[in-house]
């Protein structure tokens, strides 16, 4: 699957924002995920590396939302690569974390990453500038208005997590 | 149930003395910005716009945010000695993350001149302001920290919570309304009230911090042009619902507390559940008061503005009225200045309410919104409720054994700081019912001399009636400083 996103079907991934921010980058997200899964074993325990990986995480996302980097990644494949990698890993090590992490602590991270896709989507929708130059105004806002549904539905997502931790927990 | 060991508790008892001390340092600061905004509405002082309204902006949001974190550290405490284990490092931390944020406020303020107004109505911190761009950064960065301070703190309490009453149902009280209800789990109602009041600050506290980033962003680009009615919509559900969350949790410890001195037990019942449940429900959609002038919001959301905050006012209020006078009444009890504070406290929310409710109804709030009115109602249940329940824990924290004391110190100090208080409101709903327009700076620029007039007037006796609060608060300071030392030196002969 790595091969077939990051190789393979590269380059019709990078010909539109909306393909390039909203298909291969939470998709390679995925497969982090979904590699972490096979290797069940596997977790962070310490609290204090967990929370340094959030962390690393989370500026991970807000470094491959900055038009800058896009622009790069589109130019460059070998930076779009590093991308690929770093998504791969930050959802690989996202459920290491998540598996011994506070319940505090995972409800904060996918909080404040609701809110910032939330905020990230509309700032896109509404920018009436064009921030990435190796795309188009309509593709940054049609980005803009698919990022919002993603921020409702993983606000919808964090509400059952919420609620699903805080159900039936006796000791 | 849970026992709590002797350590645990003075560990968290000396958390909760520093959230006082805390609380007792920054409140007279936040009253004296107030005294000096009414000082310069009432032409008594000439301090420039732009310091009016950094004071504003200062009180505004200090105000709400030390009271909300008092109520919250007050619940934690009360929680982690009584109910559940809540661990004290984190606790610290969390004071820690929540004292950086005051300050960073404090410096984009006092320095910088920040000034918009609590709400920061869009696009007003960043359209001609008279303050610095770093100024708005550095407050609404401070804001964020402040918001992941209290969501992890709301968050931990929660998840305690849960794992000793088995789950969320539990915690809401749900096992009441079943048919059987023989062998249920009970609950404390202090228990249930932490809970309906914080998870509605979950989901405000998400939203707001989308909002806060929004803000972060237009920072850094002054050519991006949100929607200025979405994000009036997202700064009122995140900053109506703190407010109204912060009565609630201090009603919570009322609830924990007063049987305490009436002594008898005010326990959960399928009513108080019922109108708690639907309290949850009313709070997270009420805030859509604020935005009946509007005229671009959907008229049905006006409409359910109205209905929303009649019915949220409605079943908490009720059920805890009755409450407090089945509680009071007849009862054995020494009026001692803690049960008297909730008693007033009490009457502080519901006469804010009932003012409240008035400013929600559409037809009187064309005539009410943006006038005195306004400050009126949320100073009264903020000043005379949420304030009162606070100095009454107080009172409660520093008193040792001895709660029922007589103190005529600081009954004195009670009864000047309630007249002053009165007094002080009392020149705001003038204002209000005389068109006297809220947020001005100074009352110069209105054409009508009536209300120019009476503008000026009444802020003249306000800060009088200021004064006359601050001498009570002194005196009830010294009282409580009294208690705190009389009760260390019990301590230590006792060690």
């Amino acid at each position: 699957m790595f091969y077939l996103l990051s190789f393979f079907w590269n380059d019709w991934l990078s010909i539109t924002m909306p393909r390039h921010q909203l298909i291969q980058l939470p998709a390679m997200l995925l497969l982090g995920i979904l590699l972490a899964y096979c290797f069940s074993t596997l977790a962070i325990q310490d609290m204090y590396w967990g929370i340094a990986i959030l962390i690393f995480i989370m500026a991970s996302f807000i470094f491959w939302m900055l038009p800058h980097s896009i622009d790069v990644a589109v130019i460059n494949k070998h930076f779009n690569r590093v991308m690929h990698i770093n998504m791969l890993l930050s959802g690989f090590l996202l459920i290491l974390v998540f598996r011994k992490i506070f319940f505090e602590v995972k409800i904060l991270f996918l909080g404040m990453i609701t809110a910032m896709l939330l905020a990230s989507g509309i700032t896109l929708s509404v920018f009436n500038m064009l921030l990435c130059s190796s795309f188009s105004i309509e593709q940054q806002k049609q980005t803009g208005l698919y990022l919002i549904f993603i921020a409702i539905a993983l606000f919808i997502f964090t509400a059952i997590t919420f609620f699903s931790y805080l159900r039936n927990r006796s000791k | 149930m849970i026992q709590i060991d002797s350590t645990d508790i003075k560990k968290q008892k000396k958390l909760a003395l520093t959230w006082a001390i805390t609380f007792l340092i920054l409140f007279p600061v936040l009253i004296t910005l107030g005294l000096l905004m009414r000082l310069r509405q009432g032409e008594v002082t000439e301090a420039a716009p732009s310091e009016f309204f950094s004071y504003m902006t200062l009180h505004g949001l200090g105000m709400a945010g030390v009271l909300f974190s008092f109520a919250f550290a007050a619940l934690w405490y009360l929680n982690s000695t009584r109910y559940v284990k809540l661990n004290v490092k984190f606790g610290w931390f969390l004071y820690i993350i929540i004292a950086i944020g005051v300050v960073g406020l404090l410096i984009g303020t006092l320095i910088g001149k920040f000034g918009p107004g609590w709400y920061m109505l869009y696009p007003l911190p960043f359209k001609g302001t008279f303050w610095p761009l770093w100024a708005t950064k550095l407050s609404v960065i401070s804001l964020i920290i402040l918001g992941v301070g209290w969501l992890v703190g709301i968050l931990h309490i929660l998840y305690a919570l849960a794992k000793e009453y088995g789950g969320i149902t539990n915690l809401l009280g749900w096992q009441y309304l079943k048919k059987d209800n023989s062998n249920i789990r009970e609950i404390p109602s202090m228990v249930l009230i932490t809970t309906i009041s914080l998870i509605p600050g979950v989901f405000a506290l998400i939203i707001g911090a989308a909002m806060l980033i929004m803000y972060l962003l237009q920072s850094f680009e002054p050519s991006l042009a949100f929607d200025p009615l979405m994000m009036k919509n997202m700064v009122m559900f995140f900053g109506h619902t703190l407010v109204n969350i912060t009565m609630y949790c201090a009603v919570g410890w009322v609830y924990a507390l007063l049987p305490e001195f009436t002594h008898r037990e005010w326990k959960v019942n399928k009513a108080v559940v019922y109108s708690w449940n639907a309290t949850f429900f009313f709070i997270l959609f009420a805030y859509l008061h604020h935005l009946y002038m509007d005229f671009v919001q959907p008229t049905s959301l006006q409409y359910l503005g109205q209905i929303i905050s009649y019915s949220s006012a409605i079943p908490a209020t009720g059920i805890t009225m009755f409450g407090v006078i089945a509680q009071v009444y007849h009862a054995k009890m020494k009026w001692s200045i803690i049960p008297l504070m909730f008693l007033f406290g009490m009457a502080g929310w519901a006469i804010g309410g009932f003012a409240a409710v008035v400013d929600s109804t559409i037809a009187l709030n064309s005539s009410l919104h943006n006038t005195l009115w306004v400050p009126a109602h949320f100073h009264t249940y903020m000043l005379m409720g949420v304030v009162l329940f606070i100095l009454g824990f107080l009172y409660y924290l520093f008193s040792g054994n001895n709660k029922e004391e007589k103190d005529s110190f600081g009954n004195a100090g009670f009864w000047i700081f309630v007249l002053g208080s009165y007094g002080f409101l009392l020149m705001f709903y003038l204002g209000g019912l005389n068109s006297v327009p809220r947020r001005y700076s100074n009352y110069s620029g209105i054409e009508i001399d009536h209300v120019r007039e009476t503008g000026v007037h009444l802020a003249q006796c306000a800060a009088l009636f200021v004064g006359v609060l601050l001498i009570g608060l002194i005196l009830m300071y010294l009282s409580l400083i009294c208690r705190l030392v009389q009760q260390k030196a019990t301590n230590k002969k006792n060690d």
